[in-house]
């Protein structure tokens, strides 16, 4: 029976635990809070370490938190990080996505930078600023930087945050057999879709959705051990998901893998999702990875990244890139279909003012592939850090 | 056979109405049994070049009679194209043929109109049959946000 007004409005008969408030993903206060309490307080991925493959090679990244980084591979092969932005008049440093580049050259009034971040030259410093400015007091932000997990970069803005492997804990431990090779990446996309990032980050955190993608059914879960596969929660948010042998096979054109990937049994299929948005995903021969970029309430940059091993004859990358697009390329089979689904969501929670009330993440089965414990770890993290509850973010409840 | 230009932007521009309208059976006839589809986008933010669909024509029918079984945006695509140059190599019975690309999508609810892809479409054309046939279409991209996607190649 359809519900009235009032009925509409009820919350859920579930724990609080087991839903969410919708405006968790329209509010605009809660939005700047969560790009301050969060993002600029946990370890973050700008990019894979393959690039920036040369010394004085660079690459922007646009911080969660809204600032703009720029990472330099140094003359001593340490990547830095640096706010991307000149200390004289707050240009933008660099311009382009990536490059490589012996000084760092603002374009505006050609002040340089070098791969430590130190100020190196001002334009006719003499003349105007005397002996009143010492380039040592113009170097560039520094930001904490870790490489790890397959060779990503790691990014904190907070310089008393504990440090990447206090905050990842054996979150990857599930992957670190299959991570010991230099990975590259062969593909890189951007998307911008208007719904709030949590909404993609919940895409990634659960497997229910499988019932909207006909290649997971046939290949998944109609198959022998898809309803074993177990979530495993992680302190700070993390949860990582167990494998299945994949029936590649039932998808009619599917059938062919020339190549795996290093201690992955055929058909293997691993993923991890890492708080607050960033998913390490490893099926057939391909490492995929997906990190959110929140714009607005309701708008969000995904960053997707394909990645095979450095070491690939170009027989084998070929391989890795056909099995990649087949169903995560721009043109793929689940990548539409994903984001099918989480664009509906947005179009659903478009503004605070939307009829959209809860969201329920309350499927209890025995931590297996449609239970949706991802969700509530996540949530539960999220309260501890913007010290609201999920289910009632603004204390109304009686 | 003897081609001339016009018949060469002919089969260019009634492969693009095929895809239009989804006759895939229809933009099939129009390649030849070797036909590959390809693709490819540079990435300024990875410095390399990326290969988005590389399919044979098996692949490509495969893919055309999986999609029904799929969840795909229904909003319309609709192709404009325009023949840029066309060189015709009569020895070895074909053409190369290259076609700037623009891809626009209608929203079903609406019918706003907004501007889905650009790109270049670089053709080989095999004349040696009775008609032209494509025998390889390399699609090269310049737009690479490409919003949810689509499931139909351009």
């Amino acid at each position: 029976m359809a519900r009235n007004a009032q009925e509409w409005a009820q919350r859920p008969k579930l724990p609080p635990t087991h839903y969410v408030d919708t405006r968790l993903y329209t509010d605009p206060g809660l939005f700047e809070e969560e790009r301050a309490k969060i993002f600029d307080r946990t370890w973050i991925i700008a990019c894979h370490e393959s690039e920036l493959p040369a010394a004085y090679d660079y690459r922007t990244f646009r911080h969660p938190g809204g600032k703009n980084l720029v990472l330099v591979r140094g003359d001593d092969g340490q990547i830095r990080v640096f706010y991307n932005i000149c200390p004289h008049r707050g240009n933008v440093i660099v311009q382009e996505p990536a490059g490589n580049a012996r000084s760092l050259t603002c374009i505006f009034h050609a002040w340089t930078f070098d791969c430590r971040g130190n100020c190196t030259g001002i334009a006719r410093r003499k003349e105007g600023f005397q002996d009143r400015l010492d380039p040592r007091d113009v170097g560039l932000r520094g930001v904490r930087a870790s490489i790890g997990y397959g060779g990503f970069v790691w990014v904190n803005l907070d310089d008393e945050a504990p440090p990447l492997p206090e905050f990842i804990g054996a979150a990857l431990d599930i992957l670190e057999p299959h991570l010991r090779e230099p990975l590259e990446v062969f593909h890189y996309q951007q998307v911008v879709v208007d719904a709030n990032f949590k909404l993609w980050h919940d895409t990634n955190s659960e497997f229910y959705h499988d019932y909207m993608h006909y290649f997971n059914r046939v290949t998944g879960m109609q198959q022998p051990g898809y309803f074993e596969r177990r979530y495993v929660p992680f302190p700070n948010g993390h949860a990582s998901v167990g494998s299945m042998q994949v029936q590649y096979d039932r998808y009619e054109g599917s059938a062919e893998r020339k190549v795996g990937w290093p201690g992955l049994a055929p058909g293997g299929w691993l993923l991890v999702d890492i708080f607050p948005g960033m998913t390490f995903n490893l099926r057939t021969s391909v490492i995929r990875m997906d990190t959110v970029i929140p714009l607005a309430p309701n708008k969000v940059l995904i960053e997707l990244r394909g990645l095979g091993l450095k070491s690939d004859s170009a027989e084998d990358r070929s391989a890795r890139v056909r099995d990649h697009n087949a169903i995560w390329g721009p043109f793929g089979r689940n990548l539409h279909e994903d984001l099918l689904g989480v664009r509906g969501q947005g179009a659903a929670m478009r503004d605070p003012g939307t009829d959209s009330r809860w969201v329920i993440h309350g499927r209890e089965e025995n931590m297996t592939i449609h239970d949706e414990v991802g969700m509530r770890h996540y949530y539960a993290t999220w309260s501890r850090y913007m010290g609201r509850s999920p289910s009632d973010p603004f204390g109304e409840r009686p | 056979m003897t081609a001339v230009r016009s018949d060469l932007e002919e089969l260019v521009y009634r492969s693009c109405l095929l895809l239009d309208e989804q006759d895939f059976e229809g933009y099939l006839a129009l390649c030849t049994a070797d036909f590959r589809y390809g693709i490819r986008a540079f990435s300024p933010e990875i410095r390399r070049d990326m290969v988005w669909m590389d399919l044979d024509r098996p692949g490509l029918t495969t893919l055309f009679r999986n999609l029904p079984k799929h969840n795909s945006d229904r909003a319309p695509l609709s192709r404009h194209a325009t023949v840029y140059t066309v060189a015709i190599d009569a020895p070895n019975e074909q053409a190369s043929v290259v076609t700037a690309l623009q891809v626009f999508r209608t929203a079903l609810d609406g019918g706003a109109t907004e501007l889905f892809a650009v790109g270049k479409v670089h053709d080989t054309i095999a004349l040696g049959g009775e008609r032209p046939l494509l025998r390889a279409r390399a699609v090269r991209l310049d737009t690479r946000r490409l919003g949810i996607g689509t499931h139909i190649p351009f």
